[in-house]
């Protein structure tokens, strides 16, 4: 059991009158890649949210590393080790995207991949010194990527990193975190099932806010429940 | 960047030529008026290192500079004080930064940006004002403190006495070529960016491991720790201490300088608080009252025409001439 690295247990939330998230579990291990899906609010990003500590659960805990992390400052979760791809690309517009990714680095408690290969690994290396607010849409979400990957992370958490992408970039992106599987856990939510369909790894269904399904993606796909709810609203 | 850089190191270095060759063509007084334009530069500058790197308006930056003053006034007039000058100047750095510290950590670590920051920082000066006009038993009251003494102090041999227009002249300008430049390498190497990446986006700054509400209260007292230096220095070359110099309308000036010069430059408002002090002083022989109205006129123009100062100018006809790219 000493490989699990981010634990949530019984997790639910409310907002007011509203149960956004009811009795969900979810276990990642070191090094392992898994993806969070559901059709709009069924309270994906509300979960990511309650992961990553910036929400505090009205019921279960989370664990990283076997502290609770809820309510700590961000800056503080970043250091134990968890990056986080926000849903909307934030990066820094008037920086140049080299000096992106070294804000990013300069973060980090022990920086280790140099910002070359950070620029190499989101394929951005001939834009380096062009401002990050003057990046096309899915070029800002790869450079948010590298961002995250340079505080050298124990779990990387993508929010929708392939919004508003392109078939092409959507796939690249799949690749890119294919590469980097292994070497560190990741969580993507998403709603692209092209994207968690090049994934294939361990998925969790969200319906309303409850767990519908969770399991191997290509058992997910071909889930009839999962269709209704979801599949089948494409 | 490097280019700009190698820009921003030339113009220096033409600024401290002028400086040190003016001298040799002005009398004492017209060296005076500039030592003094110098001082309110160097006040200008730390309120550009602030605003021009955060984004944050400070619009009670003299409450710094009336601090400094006035700590500078009471140490150097009380006898029983040694080495007054020293000791005056240390205090007035220390006493503005502490209270910047105090007011800074509750509006940074309480998640206060913005306007409401500006205001916050705006009741500050007026309450540093009445404080000087009401706690009169030690400020003086209304008319302040006159008869502070010039700096002059012995250090490792060396004999400083400002009491003669020269060596006061060539010692200003030394603190303030010498703090600009300090400023200039902190505000462009690492601290710098953080700053600016703080200013666009700080939950992000935030979740990449920065503690943004730390260092943006360390950027602010070293700001305000600067404006407690000019403050101290001002009040020796002048002579005397008065509530005017914590009050709203050298805070409203100090902005005017940063803007006209060029927020972010640091070079910039120095230049603008002398170029405008110069203007003040010829308006005000015409008529004293039009100075403040045509003061908020150009506030007003400024923040609405030209956000980021005069010199900016240059920057967007370049840009218009490029075809419309965005001016660098």
């Amino acid at each position: 059991m000493s490989d699990i690295l981010l634990q949530a247990e019984n997790v639910g939330i409310r907002f007011g009158g509203l149960q956004a998230l009811e009795a969900l579990n979810l276990t990642v291990r070191d090094k392992e890649l898994c993806c969070i899906i559901g059709p709009n609010g069924a309270g994906k990003s509300t979960f990511l949210n309650v992961l990553t500590g910036t929400l505090r659960p009205t019921s279960g805990s989370v664990r990283f590393l076997g502290h609770d992390i809820a309510g700590l400052p961000l800056h503080r979760i970043a250091r134990l080790g968890i990056a986080r791809k926000f849903q909307i690309p934030s990066v820094f517009p008037s920086l140049s995207v080299e000096d992106n990714l070294k804000v990013a680095r300069w973060g980090a408690p022990s920086p280790a991949r140099p910002v070359g290969e950070l620029l190499e690994l989101v394929a951005l290396t001939n834009r380096a010194a062009t401002l990050a607010g003057e990046l096309a849409h899915g070029q800002k979400q790869w450079l948010e990527i590298g961002m995250a990957l340079a505080i050298e992370p124990r779990l990387l958490l993508l929010d929708e990193p392939t919004a508003g992408m392109t078939p092409q970039e959507t796939l690249a992106t799949a690749q890119m975190l294919l590469r980097l599987k292994g070497e560190f856990s990741i969580v993507a939510v998403e709603h692209d099932i092209r994207f968690v369909r090049a994934l294939n790894c361990e998925t969790l269904v969200l319906h309303q806010g409850r767990r519908l399904r969770s399991g191997p993606f290509h058992d997910i796909e071909t889930d009839e429940m999962v269709r209704d709810v979801y599949l089948g609203r494409r | 960047m490097i280019a700009r850089d190698r820009n921003w190191l030339m113009i220096f270095a033409v600024c401290v030529a002028l400086a040190i060759i003016y001298p040799f063509f002005a009398g004492g007084y017209q060296l005076t008026v500039i030592r003094d334009a110098l001082i309110f530069g160097l006040f200008a500058a730390s309120l550009d290192f602030f605003w021009g790197r955060t984004g944050i308006l400070c619009f009670g930056h003299a409450a710094f500079f009336g601090i400094g003053g006035y700590i500078m006034a009471l140490v150097t007039l009380n006898d029983a004080i040694p080495f007054g000058s020293l000791l005056g100047i240390i205090g007035a750095v220390a006493g503005a930064a502490f209270v910047a510290a105090i007011i800074g950590y509750f509006l940074f670590f309480g998640g206060i940006r913005g306007s409401y920051f500006t205001i916050v920082t705006l009741a500050m000066g007026v309450i540093c004002q009445q404080a000087a006009v009401s706690w009169s038993s030690v400020t003086g009251g209304d008319s302040g403190l006159i008869g502070i003494p010039p700096i002059e102090f012995d250090l490792g041999g060396l004999h400083v006495d400002l009491s003669q227009d020269l060596p006061s002249y060539i010692f200003v300008s030394a603190i303030v070529a010498v703090t600009v430049l300090a400023l200039w390498s902190i505000s462009r190497g690492r601290w710098g960016t953080v700053l600016t990446a703080i200013q666009d986006n700080e939950v992000r700054a935030a979740a990449l491991g920065h503690n943004a509400p730390l260092r943006l209260l360390v950027t602010f007292v070293l700001s305000a720790a600067i404006a407690g230096l000019a403050g101290a220095l001002y009040v020796c070359m002048a002579g005397l201490v008065a509530p005017d110099l914590s009050g709203l309308l050298l805070s409203t000036e100090v902005i005017v300088w940063v803007a006209v010069g060029g927020r972010g430059t640091l070079l910039g408002p120095v230049l603008g608080a002398i170029f405008i002090q110069r203007a003040q002083q010829t308006i005000s022989s015409f008529n004293p009252s039009l100075w403040p109205l045509l003061l908020g006129c150009v506030f007003v123009i400024i923040v609405f025409v030209l956000p980021d100062g005069i010199l900016s100018i240059y920057a967007r006809l370049k840009g218009l001439f490029k075809g419309g790219r965005r001016a660098q």
